[in-house]
């Protein structure tokens, strides 16, 4: 076990847990009230990090300032589309700011899968026995505490790839690493939340104390 | 729809954190249609995009959320430049390429490139900046063998392709790293049509490649 990662207290994942459900709450009652004092609420814990993010992609203050307050506003006309039972409110944020800040920056929209594509398929088998997202309190604790639990190396550069814009190859540079290594890492964290969303044993324990 | 060919857990972060190009968007959404399993792993990728979120430090905003709510009477909604449903649909195919189509495959402008391969030309960019192209390719066609410099992204639209990797049939996605060298054969009497982006242009490996290099341009 690499002994860099520092262990998480209880308590703060009891914290995190308590928070997202706030933030999901919140959004269910902007959805449904225009309940303003929850939108307050999700507007002082996530404005800040909307803004922190663009910036980290290397917007200037000016813009990404100018984006927070369009991608808030997003957030308040469409917190209706908003499932809880689907994603933690901050996947929600996180999407709708990412995507945002691709149609600044191309003047075109993110490429998606579009659901009522006649060629879409959904899966009748039970077979697939892959990891999926499911129960959202319980699957998003587990996912924290499988990012808390990588190697620090592996957190390093999924960090960076979220929220620095940059590539891959760019990451690699950066570090002074071969590619293949930034991919391998990045590999090896997507492998590790798998597994954390398959064994809920193992994955729900909190990390171990050395 | 079967696929036995899959995206890259690579490939799929970097699309959650929004770093690919629109061409490798496409390819990648294209797949994610018919591919759940892939929908899937795409789905987490983006949960974990959520939670890191979380731990970010957050700087000062010089608006209130309820100055932002007066003005949000006055403030036009953002809009993203939506995509239309497209005109003249092209059945078979996923709509993420279908928007991109004016004609049914068969029909469209094909270029004859080389004997037994057609291009039709996706992207408006200069070659340097990576292929986006649909190919055609005759029952029998053998490819020159290359590689790429970063990566190459290839997505069967009809029929199968086989090379050093596996079968590729409809549906399923090619996520080749650079170092990847390939040698692609149509092996049935259909032809083959594949939708391909890269991220720079390829390096051909046999003398024959070198000189078809300019005309390909893949």
């Amino acid at each position: 076990m690499n002994t860099s990662v520092p262990t998480q207290p209880k308590k703060r994942t009891d914290a995190a847990a308590e928070l997202r459900k706030r933030m999901g709450d919140n959004l269910v009652a902007i959805g449904r009230d225009r309940d303003e004092v929850a939108f307050a609420d999700v507007y002082s814990y996530y404005a800040g990090r909307v803004k922190s993010f663009l910036m980290g992609k290397g917007m200037v203050e000016e813009i990404a300032e100018e984006l927070t307050q369009e991608i808030m506003l997003t957030v308040w006309r469409r917190a209706e589309s908003y499932d809880p039972a689907k994603a933690a409110a901050s996947t929600w944020l996180f999407t709708i700011a990412r995507n945002r800040r691709i149609d600044y920056l191309r003047g075109n929209s993110r490429i998606e899968v579009e659901l009522d594509d006649e060629m879409l398929d959904i899966e009748t088998t039970e077979n697939d026995s892959q990891a999926k997202f499911v129960d959202d309190a319980q699957d998003s604790i587990r996912l924290k505490n499988a990012l808390e639990k990588l190697p620090q190396e592996q957190r390093q550069v999924m960090h960076l790839s979220y929220f620095r814009g940059q590539s891959h190859g760019a990451i690699a540079k950066w570090l002074d690493l071969p590619i293949g290594t930034v991919k391998s890492r990045i590999r090896l964290a997507m492998q590790a939340v798998r597994v954390s969303l398959q064994n809920e044993e193992e994955a729900l324990s909190e990390p171990s104390n050395d | 729809m079967s696929v036995s060919h899959h995206l890259a857990d690579e490939t799929l972060q970097d699309y959650a954190a929004g770093s690919l190009s629109s061409p490798m968007e496409t390819l990648v959404a294209c797949h994610l249609t018919v591919c759940q399993h892939c929908r899937d792993r795409a789905s987490i990728a983006d949960h974990i995009g959520g939670s890191l979120f979380e731990e970010f430090e957050a700087v000062d905003v010089s608006l209130s959320a309820s100055d932002l709510l007066a003005q949000a009477n006055v403030m036009p909604a953002h809009s993203a430049p939506s995509a239309s449903p497209a005109a003249n649909p092209v059945s078979g195919v996923p709509r993420p390429l279908a928007r991109l189509l004016n004609d049914p495959l068969e029909e469209l402008d094909w270029k004859r490139i080389a004997p037994g391969i057609k291009q039709y030309n996706l992207s408006d960019q200069h070659r340097r900046f990576g292929a986006f192209k649909l190919l055609h390719l005759a029952p029998g066609v053998v490819l020159s063998a290359h590689s790429h410099n970063d990566r190459e992204l290839t997505y069967v639209v009809k029929g199968s392709y086989q090379d050093e990797v596996g079968r590729f049939k409809a549906g399923d996605i090619a996520d080749l790293d650079g170092d990847v060298a390939h040698q692609p054969v149509v092996d049935t009497d259909e032809p083959c049509i594949a939708l391909i982006a890269t991220h720079s242009p390829v390096r051909y490996t046999g003398m024959f490649g070198k000189i078809m290099q300019p005309f390909i341009g893949i």
